[in-house]
């Protein structure tokens, strides 16, 4: 079991230090934004050379290791790490002609870059990996930290995700068709599914222990598939939950990644289809916008109804039992790579 | 606890295409570091890499009956060391299409080796090009598993230089803790400008052959490859060839710089500590190390004192990256292999150009190919971000 005993969440909406949800902030050009806070614990000098993969990730996880100082390793899913300094240093090698180049983009640029820099800041010299799978990178460092917790249940990590929006990787990913070719508010997003959604970034950090003691919530279980075939996501997503004691065991609560695109909706469908009459169905995209590791805001949600027992009215898309206990999460990025993860509270 | 084996390999580098090509390079002494004939960057002619002298058309070609657009040359290197290890271990399409296969490949460049296209896609207004989907870490490892039709984890490691040496550690642990039942692991890189252009920003690339542990290195070459393993648990190996048991691993960060490795060699040293208590073995039961050895002033240093607080005088060591250059997201798992086929063949691959040893240590490596009789062989990958990590592998 890993259980949850600390989180900060950066993203477009108010999610850090007091969460707000009752208003929410509107997305800008098919684009939802992070609200960085002003950051106190990162040096100035530190702070001006960190692109903002790298920024959000110290900025969200240092709060964190005032409290826990040296956790048993840090572990962190991001698709694409810092996407920024990755094409600044892309544009110095092509407008200089591979002439003579300054490193720091480079160096800061590696997917790795944020775990590195939280270890190097905070002098861990424990395990330290980076997960970089696209749509189930925070799903892996998820697995990864879940692993050790069982292997060694005395154990404290520092577990999180980030990814950034750059020009750069929004216009690669517009090419390749995920998001929406008209501008679309995030408060429409579901009004009229069509072809692609927005983009959106953030970081989650969590500190989190095999020991239930101060902890919030707690992960029972989690698998991923990769398949474009429906029925075959809606067998796998069966066989696990049959697997962890349903239907005597349901969830109380499916938190779905549906993000208003037309492509998708079959799949999400089938997985609303799956629990019960009276399970409460939520969506979050609409706050946390689309990323690879969007997926984390879906976590990052769950995690703050088992702590607080209330749901949000704006990710409520059908309201059900009101006693949340377990939740069901199924996340799936661009149809290929889905994610099943239940959760329960302390 | 259940024993890790390997049952499958494939390798490909600059020293061959083959698990058998690599190994006969590796016995004849024969270095891959070349001048660039394929790779189109303004350092051809000028910095010797580790190029594998087969162009990408012609890989793709050997692959696909139809071709795929959207595949790029790392992603050809992941299809063609996967099958190799794939066929080698006899795994048969049901178990590649059962859901406790793993798959778990690592990276650094991803498909950024087509660094002009990924320019220009990101700039690019109206239409992109084929490779939209493929420049991230993750569309490597995607290759793998449509080809494969793998439906187990899959996970894509990228933690710079050490990467597929955690990928070969998470997939065992994938397997020890019930989250597969055999797993495919390794990495791949290709050469790409922007690895070249950001080594050589740092001043750490050889225009010369690099000479790792001498005292007169000037730097790395750069390489490319991939390599993949096949991890099986012993009890479901039934008869198979088995190479070697996977006995030990280490992670650890040495936590000090973001692109050079900490005087005392912290990180390193515990990463092989770690390995060594988890095999539950002793420094003097190794019987040959396969050294990160990239031949940079920082690395060679740094690695060399970490061994001398370790072992003190170190067993018999080398470098194969003077053989393939540093194929750095694909060195963990390429150098496993050799590891592998080493410890499998009972013999010691040395390292190239190799002439006086570094005055701090003194330590002077493996020169020249033998035959030696060994239990327990240790390879280290250390990376940029201070990311180490050590596998040892032992005579089944």
């Amino acid at each position: 079991m890993l259980y949850i005993h600390k989180s900060a969440c950066f993203s477009a909406q108010q999610t850090y230090s007091e969460t707000d949800l009752s208003v929410i902030t509107e997305s800008k050009d098919n684009r939802l934004k992070v609200k960085e806070p002003v950051y106190t614990d990162i040096p100035p000098g530190t702070l001006r050379r960190m692109g903002k993969a790298v920024r959000m990730s110290v900025g969200s996880a240092l709060p964190l290791l005032k409290e826990f100082p040296q956790p048993d390793g840090i572990i962190i899913g991001t698709a694409n790490g810092g996407m920024e300094d990755c094409i600044k240093f892309l544009n110095q090698i092509i407008e200089y002609r591979e002439g003579l180049l300054t490193p720091g983009n480079f160096v800061q640029s590696t997917s790795n870059a944020p775990a590195a820099q939280i270890a190097m800041i905070t002098k861990n010299k424990k395990y330290n990996n980076t997960h970089t799978h696209r749509g189930l990178a925070f799903e892996n460092a998820l697995l990864d930290a879940f692993m050790l917790l069982k292997e060694n249940p005395d154990r404290t990590y520092l577990l999180g995700s980030v990814d950034e929006i750059s020009d750069y990787n929004f216009n690669i990913d517009r090419l390749d068709g995920c998001f929406r070719d008209e501008i679309v508010s995030n408060k429409q997003l579901f009004d009229h599914p069509a072809a692609g959604t927005i983009a959106g970034e953030g970081s989650l950090m969590m500190i989190v222990s095999g020991q239930p003691s101060g902890a919030f919530a707690a992960v029972d279980a989690l698998q991923t598939i990769h398949t474009t075939d429906e029925r075959l996501v809606l067998k796998t997503l069966f066989e696990f939950l049959h697997k962890n004691g349903f239907p005597a065991v349901a969830p109380d609560l499916l938190i779905t990644g549906e993000n208003g695109d037309a492509r998708l909706e079959k799949y999400y469908r089938n997985a609303e289809s799956l629990v019960p009459r009276g399970t409460a169905i939520a969506r979050f995209k609409h706050l946390s916008g689309e990323y690879s590791t969007a997926s984390s805001f879906g976590f990052w949600l769950a995690t703050e109804i088992l702590r607080t027992g209330k749901i949000p009215e704006i990710v409520l898309k059908k309201s059900g039992k009101t006693d949340i206990r377990k939740i069901l999460i199924y996340n799936n990025y661009r149809g290929l790579q889905h994610a099943f993860v239940l959760l329960s509270a302390r | 606890m259940s024993r890790i084996m390997i049952t499958g390999m494939g390798v490909i580098s600059a020293i061959g295409t083959t698990l058998k090509e690599n190994r006969d390079s590796l016995i004849n002494e024969r270095g891959g570091i070349t001048q660039l004939e394929f790779y189109p960057t303004a350092y051809a002619g000028r910095l010797p890499c580790g190029e594998i002298k087969i162009s990408s058309a012609a890989l793709h070609k050997s692959l696909f009956t139809y071709p795929d657009p959207t595949i790029t040359r790392s992603g050809l290197l992941v299809l063609h060391a996967a099958e190799e290890a794939i066929k080698d271990s006899g795994l048969t399409q049901e178990q590649l299409a059962s859901t406790d296969t793993a798959l778990v490949g690592a990276t650094t460049v991803g498909g950024m080796c087509l660094t002009d296209e990924l320019f220009s896609d990101a700039h690019e207004k109206i239409s992109g090009s084929p490779y939209t989907s493929s420049y991230d870490c993750a569309s490597i490892t995607l290759v793998a598993q449509k080809r494969f039709g793998i439906l187990g984890e899959i996970n894509t490691i990228n933690t710079a230089c050490s990467s597929s040496a955690n990928a070969i550690l998470y997939g065992a642990r994938l397997i020890r803790q019930g989250f597969a039942r055999r797993a495919i692991v390794g990495g791949a890189d290709s050469l790409a400008k922007f690895t070249i252009n950001g080594f050589n920003a740092l001043n750490i690339l050889s225009y010369g052959l690099c000479a790792p542990f001498d005292r007169d290195r000037r730097g790395l070459n750069l390489g490319e490859g991939a390599a993949f393993l096949v991890l099986e648990k012993e009890e479901d190996v039934n008869g198979k060839k088995i190479y070697a048991e996977l006995s030990g691993y280490g992670n650890s960060n040495d936590a000090f710089h973001p692109s050079s490795i900490s005087l005392e060699g912290e990180g390193p040293y515990l990463s092989m500590k770690e390995a060594l208590e988890r095999a539950k073995l002793n420094a003097g039961d190794i019987g040959y190390i396969n050294a990160h050895g990239t031949g940079t002033e920082n690395n060679d240093e740094t690695e060399s004192v970490s061994m001398q607080r370790l072992f003190g005088t170190p067993p018999p060591f080398a470098s194969t990256k003077s053989f393939t250059g540093h194929t750095l997201g694909a060195s963990g798992a390429i150098e496993a292999v050799y590891s592998v086929m080493g410890l499998a063949h009972q013999e010691l691959y040395p390292s190239l150009q190799f002439r006086e040893p570094i005055p701090a240590t003194g330590f002077i490596p493996v020169k020249h190919y033998r035959k030696q009789a060994f239990q327990h062989i240790m390879s280290n990958s250390f990376g940029f971000g201070g990311n180490c990590s050590t596998l040892i592998f032992s005579k089944p």
